[in-house]
């Protein structure tokens, strides 16, 4: 079986279904944010591909830019999560809901 | 120094001791009066250099301001009209300056009132050099601004400081129309340079239509006290006496004529037909409600209206001899000829009237002080023996005012009843009944005075006033006599003194003879019918005529009280409940109320659920994708 586009494309968007089911369903924040960062992988797994299957580099400059960027919200975002657990001793989104109206 | 720098000098001045009086000298009242008087010193000085020096509409012209097509400059326009008033205004308000030294010195306020002298000082020179109307009209509300400042001297005193409200807001009903003037006159003619707009007169290109005089007109209504504007100028007596001569006598009521003679160009035969009758009946009304005043200075305050009256009818009798010319179509719209002779005559009176007006106020006020600041007349009397120096000057000044020939008024008044008996029979016969009247109402109060024995005891311990309040008045009463002479009025006026109508041959023996007969006939009644007693002889006598003429002068108050209280308030009343219903109301809290609910429902959104919002998030892209695709 050869391995084409569209092989790369389904496992791109299953993951992106996973991670975002798993932020719809799961209760933990810091999982929440695993999946988060699921999803931007599966992106980086479909600009790959393109980029390899059209003989440009343009998608694969673009999955340079994804990972800075991912690398600095991963810094903030677990610092904010941390300091969230400090604060509230929890991490479980249901309790999270005090920032409303 | 240039001619410019010398005028700027002279425009600056005042403002320049205003400025150091309110920034430094509140508390300081001696230093402030120095300044003051020194700075109207050396104005007068500068101000004689510059008339006699001869030099005449020098270029003098910055831009101020650039709106679009529309520039407002700042500007110098020094012709033989200008120099004539400022003459008057430096020369007259310099001697009440120095008068003032002594009639405020025990003054708590005084440092105030000083700056007030020199700020209206500043604005009056402001209106005298102006070389266009919009700079006119900033000056114009300038000489409004410290009028009120002025006349709330003793703003203690809750008359004195309605008096002030009064006469600002009356002079803004006025303004309003000149405003409209300016507009209207910049809008049709391109310019509002007064340079600019006689030369286009003279060229035939201006916008005709009576318009535009009229409005402008207004503003002189509002400022000169005309009717129906009048009622504010009585009122303004509340002020210091000083303030009553410079302002309300000699100079800033006098601006309104000033700044008719200014727009001449700009007449037109119809509005000077009612420029004419508004100082017509404005004069005669007054001499009315002079008879019946018992403030010494309401009569004078009632007699500078009905001067002014004729000041105002003089200018507009300048139209009627032009309309002669043209046969067959005497009621077309036509350009006045530029020999203005209405202008000439104005301006003539203007002058003297200036003189022997501002004197008679001082000599009034030097009386309110040797009295201890009595002002009735009935209850004064027999000061001629302790006031010596007032009483001859007061004397030449009422002798001037009523028309004794050779005094300054003679000739003035002369020149227009000429004018008047050349062009309008009507106008001349009630100006010359308003001549019997002013002599009347004069020689009353002189008699009253200074006559008799004293009636009361303030009266009767009065004394005459120091060197600075008796030196003004000697030389006031030297203008009183001098400044109608040709000698002395050609050499100030110069072209303006050309204008001034001259009879000849049997009309000028006719116009002698009115004169004297009208003087005579009103003095010589007022001395016989007047008796030197606390009552009004008129009051006794007649008490149907007494109360007449009250009734008449109380009658424009009461309209206008009837009408603020009635309609104007009512109106607003109305208004205001309307503006409740819907500004308020419907407008305002209607969409804040609908911004509110909105804002109520969106809140609900708002759970604090992270899982609902990515639900929502969810939501969202389903919306923007269908949107993207054409979907929706």
């Amino acid at each position: 079986m050869i391995i084409g586009l569209n092989h790369y494309l389904l496992i791109s968007a299953v993951l992106f279904a996973l991670g975002f089911l798993g932020v719809l369903l799961r209760k933990n924040t810091l999982v929440i944010y695993m999946c988060l960062e699921l999803m931007l992988i599966a992106s980086t797994v479909a600009l790959v591909a393109f980029s390899h299957f059209n003989d440009t580099l343009d998608g694969n400059v673009f999955v340079f830019f994804i990972l800075t960027i991912a690398a600095a919200e991963v810094a903030v975002g677990l610092a904010i999560i941390v300091a969230l657990f400090r604060q509230r001793h929890t991490v479980q989104v249901e309790e999270l809901n005090q920032l409303k109206h | 120094m240039e001619p410019v720098q010398t005028a700027l000098a002279i425009l600056l001045l005042p403002l320049a001791s205003a400025t150091v009086i309110a920034l430094f000298l509140r508390t300081r009242g001696a230093l402030a009066s120095w300044i003051s008087t020194g700075a109207a010193g050396v104005i007068a000085i500068l101000s004689l250099q510059l008339i006699l020096g001869g030099a005449r509409n020098f270029p003098a012209s910055w831009e101020w301001l650039k709106l679009g097509d529309l520039v407002i400059s700042l500007g110098i326009k020094f012709d033989d009209l200008a120099a004539l008033m400022l003459f008057v205004v430096s020369v007259v308000g310099f001697l009440i300056h120095v008068f003032s030294l002594g009639y405020m010195h025990d003054d708590q306020a005084r440092a105030r009132f000083f700056g007030g002298l020199s700020i209206f000082m500043f604005s009056m020179l402001g209106i005298v050099l102006a070389d266009n109307l919009f700079m006119i009209f900033i000056f114009w509300e300038l000489v409004g601004f410290s009028s009120y400042l002025l006349i709330g001297h003793w703003h203690e005193k809750s008359s004195a400081a309605e008096a002030a409200k009064k006469a600002f807001i009356v002079n803004r009903v006025g303004d309003f129309g000149f405003l409209l003037g300016i507009l209207m006159c910049y809008w049709s003619n391109g310019t509002v340079n007064l340079t600019e707009l006689t030369a286009m007169g003279a060229a035939n290109q201006l916008a005709l239509g009576a318009a535009i005089p009229l409005l402008l007109f207004c503003g002189a209504v509002g400022k000169s006290a005309q009717m129906p504007l009048q009622v504010w100028l009585p009122d303004a007596m509340e002020g210091p006496t000083p303030v009553s001569a410079l302002i309300h006598a000699a100079t800033m009521v006098a601006a309104g004529v000033y700044m008719l003679c200014r727009i001449h160009a700009l007449m037109v035969f119809e509005a000077l037909q009612i420029i004419m009758w508004v100082g017509t009946i404005t004069a005669l009304y007054a001499a009315l409600c002079a008879i019946v005043q018992r403030d010494i200075k309401k009569v004078l305050a009632y007699s500078t209206l009905s001067q002014l009256g004729y000041m105002v009818a003089a200018f507009g009798l300048g139209a009627g001899w032009v309309s002669e010319g043209v046969k067959g179509g005497a009621m077309d719209v036509m350009r006045l000829a530029p020999d203005a002779a209405g202008v000439g005559a104005a301006m003539f009176h203007l002058t003297t009237h200036a003189f022997f007006k501002a004197l008679l106020f001082l000599a009034a006020g030097s009386v309110i002080i040797g009295c201890h600041h009595e002002q009735d007349i009935f209850k004064m009397g027999g000061l001629w023996k302790k006031m010596p120096v007032t009483f001859v000057t007061f004397t030449i000044g009422v002798l001037a005012i009523i028309g004794m020939p050779g005094l300054a008024g003679f000739f003035s008044k002369d020149a227009i009843l000429y004018l008047a008996m050349k062009n309008d029979t009507k106008v001349f016969a009630v100006l010359a009944f308003t001549a019997v009247l002013t002599a009347f109402y004069m020689v009353r109060m002189w008699k009253l005075v200074f006559l008799g024995e004293a009636r009361d005891d303030h009266a009767k311990h009065a004394h005459e006033t120091g060197l600075s309040m008796t030196l003004p008045l000697v030389l006031l009463a030297v203008l009183s006599v001098v400044g109608g002479w040709s000698a002395v009025f050609g050499k100030l006026a110069g072209s303006v003194a050309h204008l001034v109508p001259e009879a000849e041959g049997p009309v000028h023996t006719t116009i002698l003879l009115v004169s004297l007969v009208v003087m005579t006939l009103g003095a010589g009644s007022a001395l016989f019918f007047y008796q030197s007693a606390p009552t009004d002889s008129l009051e006794d006598k007649s008490r149907f005529a007494f109360s007449g003429l009250v009734w008449l002068k109380e009658s424009f108050d009461r309209l206008y009280n009837y009408y603020v209280a009635k309609i104007q308030q009512r109106f607003a009343m109305l208004l205001n409940f309307l503006e409740q219903i819907f500004l308020a109301g419907l407008i305002i809290r209607g969409f804040a109320g609908f911004v509110g609910l909105v804002g109520y429902g969106a809140r609900a959104f708002y759970t604090g659920s992270l899982h609902a919002y990515v639900y929502w998030f969810l939501l969202g892209a389903v919306l923007l994708w269908a949107f993207a695709t054409g979907l929706l």
